[in-house]
């Protein structure tokens, strides 16, 4: 009997010692653990637009944290799915320092096909849910989730054209827009003008490169030939076709 | 006669139960309360987990105390195995069932962080169960000792 209990007594003892040492270790790692978030940064590539967070994690503790998985949702505010991200870095090892980015990809003619084309002329802003999983220490599984509203400006934001009837065989529309996006447009704009018979009267096209935050001011002139005059109606519709790699976008806007 | 002399050794046995109990109760203070503020600042704690410290620092040094204080009476073993049980409830509140959950504000968003100790907390009450488990052995052999005293004499 003497010995069983002593035998418990040293094992419970040694139980409490183990645990109070992992106690304690673990609170000192979590509290030598670095992450640092560097500067987001938006850039576009083909027809994506991706948002990326550069982030550092400097594990200086003593145990290593595994399967860190960050996933990223963006929602519209109706809560509609836009884009899903997910960066997996299986091990960050006890003493080593993980450099990474989560990149949030966001495909425009995937927004604009599931016809979103408001995006493109209205600001607005988006959900971004992020959920960090991880396991600390192979045994302690961690969930960190945050969610925050990032702001969306309009590539095409107080876009303004307007019909002058043409004098001198000549028509002048003007059209203004402000880049709102942190993307720069760079394309081609065609202007079509269509009479109450939805017959293509005359259209033009010009070379667009509107930096980011900048503004777009200029009249579209069209030369009507006395047979492109006699289609022309007091009322029609017009419209506005931008073509660029990232994606093609059209507005119908009547005049008269 | 016979009352004044069993007073005397109850006192006798009595003495040093006290100074062992104020001994560890004091030693019991330092390695539980004291000690891990200064390893660890007190405010490192989540809110509400500050009070749950005290708490636990309030169990332990009471336990520590009256466990002492009737060291070899049968009070001694039952305070025992009420320190491991309360212990055990302890955690498990603490712990929040093994899943502990915070939600932080953190500049324009908020943070909610869950963190899955039921592993830990699992380790935590079968240490406990340990604990009482023998406990019961050294209550067990405790009566036999007596019984066996008692019939010799």
């Amino acid at each position: 009997m003497k010995q069983a209990i002593r035998a418990l007594a040293i094992a419970t003892l040694i139980l409490w010692i183990l645990l109070i040492a992992f106690a304690i270790t673990a609170v000192y790692s979590v509290m030598n653990l670095g992450i640092n978030f560097g500067e987001t940064q938006f850039f576009s590539s083909n027809d994506n637009v991706v948002l990326s967070l550069p982030f550092s994690i400097n594990n200086q503790g003593y145990y290593d944290i595994s399967e860190l998985n960050v996933t990223t949702h963006v929602t519209d505010y109706n809560g509609t799915l836009l884009a899903l991200s997910e960066t997996f870095v299986p091990l960050i090892a006890s003493g080593s320092n993980v450099e990474t980015a989560h990149n949030i990809s966001i495909t425009l003619t995937d927004i604009l096909s599931m016809g979103y084309t408001e995006f493109l002329f209205n600001d607005s802003s988006f959900e971004l849910d992020t959920f960090v999983a991880l396991n600390f220490a192979h045994a302690i599984p961690v969930q960190i989730s945050m969610n925050l509203t990032i702001p969306w400006g309009a590539p095409f934001s107080n876009l303004s054209i307007e019909y002058i009837p043409p004098e001198n065989n000549t028509l002048v529309i003007p059209l203004s827009f402000e880049n709102h996006s942190f993307f720069d447009i760079v394309g081609t704009l065609r202007l079509e003008v269509y009479n109450n018979l939805d017959e293509l009267v005359i259209s033009e096209q010009s070379s667009l490169n509107v930096s980011s935050h900048g503004e777009y001011d200029e009249p579209f002139e069209m030369y009507l030939s006395i047979g492109d005059l006699s289609k022309l109606t007091e009322n029609g519709n017009l419209r506005l076709v931008f073509e660029s790699p990232m994606f093609t976008v059209e507005q119908w806007i009547p005049y008269g | 006669m016979v009352n004044e002399n069993s007073k005397k050794s109850f006192i006798k046995k009595m003495v040093p139960n006290v100074f062992k109990a104020a001994v560890w109760g004091v030693i019991t203070y330092v390695l539980v309360g004291y000690l891990p503020t200064l390893l660890f600042p007190i405010d490192f704690l989540p809110f509400g987990y500050g009070q749950l410290f005290d708490l636990f620092v309030g169990i332990a040094v009471f336990f520590a105390v009256i466990t002492n204080l009737f060291s070899g009476t049968i009070f001694g073993y039952a305070f025992s195995i009420a320190r491991a049980l309360i212990m055990i409830i302890y955690f498990i509140a603490a712990f929040n069932g093994g899943i502990v959950s915070l939600t932080m504000p953190l500049r324009e968003f908020t943070v909610s962080i869950v963190v899955d100790v039921k592993a830990f907390l699992t380790i935590l009450v079968l240490v406990n169960l340990l604990g009482i488990g023998k406990s019961l052995l050294q209550v067990t052999g405790f009566l036999a000792k007596k019984v066996e005293a008692d019939k010799l004499n």
